[in-house]
C-alpha cells in the first residue's frame, strides 16, 4: 500500500489558503453599501392608504430598557439574559402596537449580539407588530469585541414599514476623529439608512434613519450633520421627492437652555467636577442650524424653545442630579422633512421611561 | 496597569494559538509514538514535551502554566497488526485565566458580572498510528472529557471564537467527545506536510458540533529545529449559529535530547 500526497497540488493549494487566511475581525463596511432587507413571517393587507402617515423615530437600546448597562449609565451590566431582553421587547412592541406608526425609524438594534441574546431583534420586531419590512444597516459589526466581556456585536438602525421597501442603501458616515487606531477599529461605524418606501399613493417617499456619534469630542457630529443634510438635498432635488429624515442626532437644539449635562451624567467613580466625554454641549450649539434652516421639523423650535422639557427625549439616572421621576433632561431625537407636517401631531412619548432611555418622537407627515 | 493588561492580552493569545496546535507534526506529539528517552521538544506557541523513558512522555505549556495549569502524559502501549497504540491523559484548570480575563476594561474577555467557579477537567484520548511506505503515517484518535466545577458556570461566560468555544465547552456541561484524524508524510528530504481533521461534540449543549481542519508545511532545518506554517479551517456550532473561520499558523520547535544514563 502506497500513499503519495501531490506535492505540485499540496504546496499551491496551502498557500493559497494562507493567504486567504486572515479573516478581520471587524466588518469596517463600504462607502455606500446594500442594507439588508427584512419581511415578517406574518404579512398582513398593506394595500390601505391614507392621506398622513404617522413617523416614529426611536432609539431602543438594543433591548436593554433600564437595565444598569456598563457603557452607558454607570452600571455593572454588560449580557442579559434571553429573559431579560423578550420581556423588554415585548414592552417595546406593546406600546409601538399602541401608537401605530405606518412607518418607524429605529437605533440601537441589535441582531446578533452577546450582550442581548443573539436575539434578532428586527425580525423579532416584525414577527410580533403589525410592520411587514425592514431594513437594516450595521454600525457595529465584530466578531468579538475584547473589552468588559462584549464579545460578538452586530447593532446598527432599521427602518419597519407596513409597505415593501426598496433601494435602500448604508451610507458610512465619518468616523470619529479623536480616537486612537486600535479603539477606533474596534469602535462604531455610524451610518444612514436611506430607504425609498413603496406607498400605494405615492411615488418617490424616502426616509433616512441616523443615529450620529455620540461621545465625540472634536467635529465629528457636525460632519455627520452635513452628511445628512448632502442626503436631504439630493432627495429634495428629486421631482417631486419627500423624504423623512430623522433619527438619533446625540445633539442638543439650538437654543436650548442648557448645554450642559456634565452634573448629570457624571458616575459616582468619577472624580468630582470632572466632565463626560459628550456630555457638554456648549460649542455645538449652531450644528444643527443647518438643518432647521433647510427643513421642517416636527417639532418647531418656537415650540421648543417655549417649553424645553416638554420635548426631552434623553436622560439617564447616574446620580441623585437626576430625578427618577422625570428622567429627561434633553432632547437629542428628531425628525425633519421637506414636506409638511400635519400641525400639532407631534408627540414625545415621555410615558416610555422603563422601556429606553430614549422616548420616542412621532408626528404625522402629509403624503397626498 | 498597561504592562499588565499587555500581559493578559499575551496569555490569552497565547491559550488561543496554544490550542491551535493540539495536535503536531511526527517530528513531535500527533502520533502515537512517544518522544524517545531524554528528548525533550518545545515550541514557541506549543507545549514542551519530554521523553521519560522509551514509552512515557510528559508534556506541558510552560508559559500558560501560570494562568491555567495543564499536564499531560503520554503512554505507549503494545502494538496491535502494524498499528502503534498509545493513551493519553491531559489535566487542566482553567479557573486563574478565566477570573483574569473576566474584567472590565479593554482587556476584559468575559464579562465581570459573572462569577468563576473552580474548574478541572481530564481528557483521555486513545491513538492509533500505523506507518505506510515510503514515508507516510496515519493516526485516529478519539477521546473523552470530563469537567467539574465547585459552582455552575453561567453560559453567559462564553467565549464565542473558533478553537476556544469547543474546548471550552465541556466547562459547561461536564463531558465532551473528540475524534480525530491525521495524516502526514515527507515531501522531500527537508519538508514534510501534516493535515487533519479533529471532530468535537458536546452531547449536553445547544452548541453541539466544532470540526477543525488544518494542513501544515514542516520544514526541518536539522534534527533539533523545524519551522512550520499552514492554515486551520474550523467550523463550529456558536450560541449566535454557525460559522466557518480560516485561520493562519506558525510555529518554531527545538529539540534537545539529554545524555542517557548508563
Amino acid at each position: 500500500m502506497r500513499f503519495v500526497l501531490n506535492e505540485k497540488i499540496f504546496l499551491p493549494i496551502l498557500l493559497l489558503l494562507i493567504l486567504c487566511s486572515c479573516e478581520p475581525l471587524v466588518n469596517k463596511f463600504d462607502d455606500i453599501e446594500d442594507a439588508v432587507l427584512y419581511k415578517s413571517n406574518n404579512i398582513v393587507d398593506s394595500q390601505y392608504s391614507a392621506d398622513t402617515l404617522l413617523i416614529m423615530t426611536w432609539n431602543i437600546r438594543f433591548g436593554a430598557g433600564r437595565i444598569h448597562w456598563f457603557g452607558d449609565c454607570c452600571g455593572d451590566r454588560v449580557i442579559m439574559t434571553e429573559q431579560e431582553v423578550t420581556t423588554h421587547l415585548e414592552e417595546l412592541a406593546e406600546y409601538i402596537c399602541q401608537v401605530k406608526p405606518d412607518i418607524l425609524l429605529l437605533q440601537e438594534i441589535d441582531i446578533e449580539s452577546k450582550r442581548s441574546a443573539y436575539i434578532d431583534q428586527i425580525q423579532w420586531l416584525l414577527d410580533h407588530t403589525y410592520f411587514n419590512y425592514g431594513v437594516y444597516a450595521s454600525m457595529w459589526q465584530s466578531q468579538f469585541i475584547p473589552s468588559d466581556g462584549l464579545g460578538r456585536i452586530d447593532m446598527g438602525g432599521a427602518i419597519l414599514s407596513r409597505w415593501k421597501i426598496s433601494d435602500a442603501e448604508r451610507i458610512a458616515l465619518p468616523l470619529r476623529g479623536d480616537q486612537d487606531a486600535l479603539t477606533q477599529y474596534f469602535y462604531l461605524r455610524r451610518c444612514i439608512i436611506k430607504a425609498k418606501i413603496e406607498l400605494p399613493n405615492r411615488a418617490d417617499f424616502y426616509v433616512l434613519d441616523i443615529h450620529a456619534s455620540a461621545f465625540s469630542t472634536d467635529d465629528t457630529k457636525k460632519n455627520q450633520f452635513d452628511c445628512l443634510k448632502g442626503e436631504m438635498d439630493k432627495i429634495k432635488d428629486i421631482q417631486g421627492a419627500i423624504f423623512v429624515a430623522g433619527g438619533d442626532l446625540n445633539e442638543i437644539p439650538p437654543g436650548s437652555d442648557s448645554t450642559n449635562y456634565c452634573d448629570e451624567d457624571r458616575c459616582p467613580e468619577d472624580e468630582p467636577n470632572s466632565c463626560r466625554d459628550g456630555s457638554d454641549f456648549t460649542n455645538e450649539q449652531e450644528w444643527l442650524n443647518d438643518l432647521y434652516d433647510s427643513y421642517k421639523s416636527a417639532v418647531p423650535l418656537d415650540n421648543y424653545h417655549a417649553d424645553n422639557s416638554h420635548y426631552f427625549t434623553h436622560g439617564v439616572v447616574n446620580t441623585d442630579v437626576v430625578n427618577n421621576d422625570s428622567p429627561w433632561n434633553r432632547k437629542l431625537d428628531y425628525l425633519f422633512t421637506n414636506g409638511d407636517w400635519v400641525a400639532d401631531s407631534d408627540s414625545t412619548h415621555q410615558s416610555t421611561y422603563k422601556l429606553s432611555d430614549h422616548a420616542p418622537v412621532s408626528a404625522k407627515i402629509v403624503v397626498k | 496597569m498597561k504592562a499588565m493588561k499587555k500581559i493578559y492580552v499575551i496569555f490569552f493569545t497565547l491559550f488561543f494559538i496554544a490550542c491551535a496546535f493540539p495536535m503536531n507534526a511526527q517530528w513531535s506529539s500527533g502520533t502515537a509514538y512517544t518522544l524517545p528517552k531524554g528528548r525533550m521538544e518545545v515550541g514557541l506557541f506549543q507545549q514542551i514535551r519530554y521523553g521519560q523513558t522509551e514509552t512515557r512522555e510528559w508534556s506541558t505549556h510552560p508559559i500558560l502554566d501560570l494562568l491555567i495549569p495543564n499536564l499531560t502524559v503520554k503512554k505507549a502501549w503494545n502494538t496491535f497488526a502494524d498499528w502503534n497504540f498509545t493513551t493519553r491523559h491531559n489535566m487542566t484548570y482553567p479557573t486563574p485565566l478565566l477570573r483574569i480575563i473576566s474584567r472590565k476594561g479593554t482587556d476584559g474577555i468575559i464579562s465581570p458580572e459573572f462569577d468563576i467557579p473552580q474548574m478541572i477537567s481530564l481528557r483521555n484520548e486513545v491513538l492509533l498510528t500505523r506507518k505506510f511506505k515510503p514515508s507516510f503515517l496515519i493516526t485516529g484518535k478519539a477521546g473523552l472529557t470530563l469537567a467539574v466545577t465547585s459552582d455552575e458556570l453561567d453560559e453567559r461566560t462564553t467565549i464565542d471564537l473558533p478553537i476556544i468555544f469547543p474546548r471550552l465547552g465541556v466547562y459547561y456541561d461536564g463531558y465532551a467527545v473528540n475524534f480525530g484524524l491525521d495524516v502526514g508524510g515527507d515531501l522531500n528530504p527537508r519538508f514534510s506536510y501534516l493535515t487533519d481533521v479533529d471532530i468535537f461534540l458536546l452531547p449536553g449543549a445547544d452548541e453541539y458540533f466544532a470540526f477543525e481542519h488544518k494542513s501544515l508545511i514542516i520544514w526541518n532545518k536539522s534534527k533539533k529545529l523545524q519551522i512550520m506554517f499552514g492554515y486551520k479551517l474550523v467550523y463550529g456550532e456558536y450560541p449566535f449559529g454557525t460559522q466557518w473561520h480560516l485561520l493562519p499558523l506558525f510555529d518554531i520547535q527545538w529539540a534537545r535530547e539529554f545524555k542517557k544514563k548508563k
